[in-house]
């Protein structure tokens, strides 16, 4: 028995998503919408006490934390493997989501939560976002979700965030215009969760993340995109958020 | 042949030094003392992933003439590609706990117990030295993050605030360790592995930076013990060149932007 707690295929909860799809391994798709507030109700919390998603249950087992459900369904299910043979890629995939999930990513999802996540909350009634604030139960996501609700990210904070995207869309190129993949010869865990982060980077950094720029990041966009896995992953998406892929289309 | 460029046995540069010793493993260590600034004109470093290590500073292994960085992924890599001795978990599960374990540890617990080194070892290590020479090193460093990380030390500007919150993550750490030696004897489960390793590595400066949240916490200090005295554990520390490996310090990662 194999159920996915998710969101929109985006960011956290399109790694799993994706790398479930690219194994072909079955699973049931709980869809929990994040900007309702699902992750935090009492039937969500009874399965993941921190109200984080993605979250996977496999049998009597409960994983959190997208990148490490990653490497765990690479290795519990059969299907084409995710990771490299040599150590030494797998090594440097490491790095890279630990710099996708720890540096790049954070920035990139303070810009995200202050422009989209907040205005597409707070205008609901007041006291209803007080209460589903302290209902989180992860002191760290009540400060994100209060900080959007209530536009608190500080100006020195999103300058900070845009300064780092910029570094994390330079170093990314980099490395793509010295290897095909982040680890190396083959795709793998690491592609699947840059992909997630970087999906939208050129609608979102046009001025960044373009073809004249960044060609070499536009190109491993594409390949990912081209892979029926990517195509099935994110036809799971049920807002607009998900359908800025198409973009990948042109 | 294996390289290992390391500073005193403490934290970052502990961990694969004990894996290394667990694993029976010859390699050439090369110490560098980080307060000499030499780890920033190390040969062949300029990768990507040198020069934003998301340890500040740490040790870097070089094998197959590739320079690797952060230390849980150097164990995890010397447990890959030399497998006798295997210490990354068991199974699937068990591995899944292991990247857990780690990704808290350096998430949550490294910023804080460097924070607290730092305020203690290294803010009165750098007030003997001449600050304009430290100044022209601090300048020539790569990125903005080690920039900031060495001038909070310089000038002491680490605040009652984030110390405090440091102590809180601190006592965070032990209670999960607590926690989770009240279920298995170590802490992926019945045997002994990086997690462990990785935890001990960053835990081991507590008695003398926090005491306060050690008492009680008395699985966590048997546990501490038993690891402590593990031949490869002994081994590792003998590289010390000060006598005082755990108050080696220079600045670590970050705490998380978000809080």
């Amino acid at each position: 028995m194999l159920t996915l707690y998710h969101w929109e295929p985006n960011a956290n909860s399109g790694k799993p998503m994706l790398a479930l799809k690219e194994k072909g391994v079955p699973f049931e798709s709980h869809y929990l919408d994040l900007l309702n507030f699902d992750q935090h109700s009492p039937d969500y919390l009874k399965i993941n006490p921190n109200g984080t998603i993605p979250a996977l249950v496999h049998d009597d087992l409960m994983l959190t934390e997208s990148t490490a459900i990653m490497e765990y369904v690479d290795e519990a299910f059969p299907g084409p493997r995710l990771m490299p043979e040599d150590p030494v890629e797998r090594w440097r995939i490491r790095w890279w989501m630990r710099f996708f999930d720890q540096y790049f990513a954070p920035s990139l999802s303070m810009i995200g939560w202050s422009v989209f996540i907040g205005p597409s909350v707070r205008d609901r009634d007041p006291e209803a976002l007080k209460a589903a604030i302290a209902r989180i139960p992860l002191k760290e996501r009540r400060i994100a979700w209060s900080k959007a609700i209530y536009n608190t990210f500080s100006q020195v904070e999103l300058d900070e965030s845009r300064r780092r995207v910029a570094i994390g869309i330079n170093c990314l190129e980099q490395t793509l215009s010295e290897r095909r993949w982040i680890g190396g010869d083959d795709y793998s865990l690491g592609d699947i969760n840059g992909f997630n982060l970087g999906y939208a980077l050129p609608l979102a950094q046009p001025q960044l993340c373009n073809d004249e720029k960044t060609p070499h990041i536009m190109r491993w966009l594409r390949a990912i995109y081209a892979r029926p896995a990517a195509k099935a992953t994110w036809s799971m998406g049920r807002t607009q958020m998900a359908q800025r892929i198409q973009f990948l289309e042109s | 042949m294996l390289e290992l460029y390391h500073w005193e046995p403490n934290i970052f540069s502990l961990k694969p030094l004990i894996v290394l010793h667990e694993k029976n493993l010859e390699f050439a260590g090369r110490y560098v003392d980080f307060l000499s600034f030499e780890q920033y004109e190390l040969p062949a470093m300029s990768t990507v992933e040198v020069r934003h290590n998301p340890e500040g500073e740490g040790p870097i292994l070089v094998d197959r003439g590739v320079p690797m960085t952060e230390s849980f992924f150097i164990g995890l890599y010397l447990d890959e590609a030399y497998p006798a001795i295997p210490l990354r978990g068991r199974s699937a599960h068990e591995r899944w706990r292991v990247l857990m374990w780690a990704r808290f540890a350096n998430e949550v617990l490294a910023p804080a117990i460097s924070s607290l080194g730092c305020r203690k070892y290294l803010v009165p290590a750098l007030k003997d030295r001449d600050r304009r020479d430290v100044l022209k090193s601090i300048e020539r460093m790569p990125t903005k993050e080690q920039r900031d990380g060495w001038l909070q030390a310089l000038d002491n500007t680490y605040s009652e605030e984030l110390l405090a919150d440091s102590r809180r993550k601190v006592g965070i750490a032990i209670r999960k360790i607590e926690d989770a030696l009240a279920e298995s004897a170590w802490l992926a489960g019945d045997a002994y592995s990086l997690a462990d390793i990785d935890l001990y590595a960053l835990i081991a400066p507590v008695p003398d930076l926090a005491p306060e949240v050690l008492n009680p916490a008395p699985r966590t200090v048997a546990w501490m013990e038993s690891i402590k005295r593990r031949p490869a554990v002994t081994a590792a520390l003998a590289a010390s060149r000060t006598g005082k490996p755990h108050q080696a310090f220079s600045p670590g990662p970050e705490h998380s932007r978000w809080g």
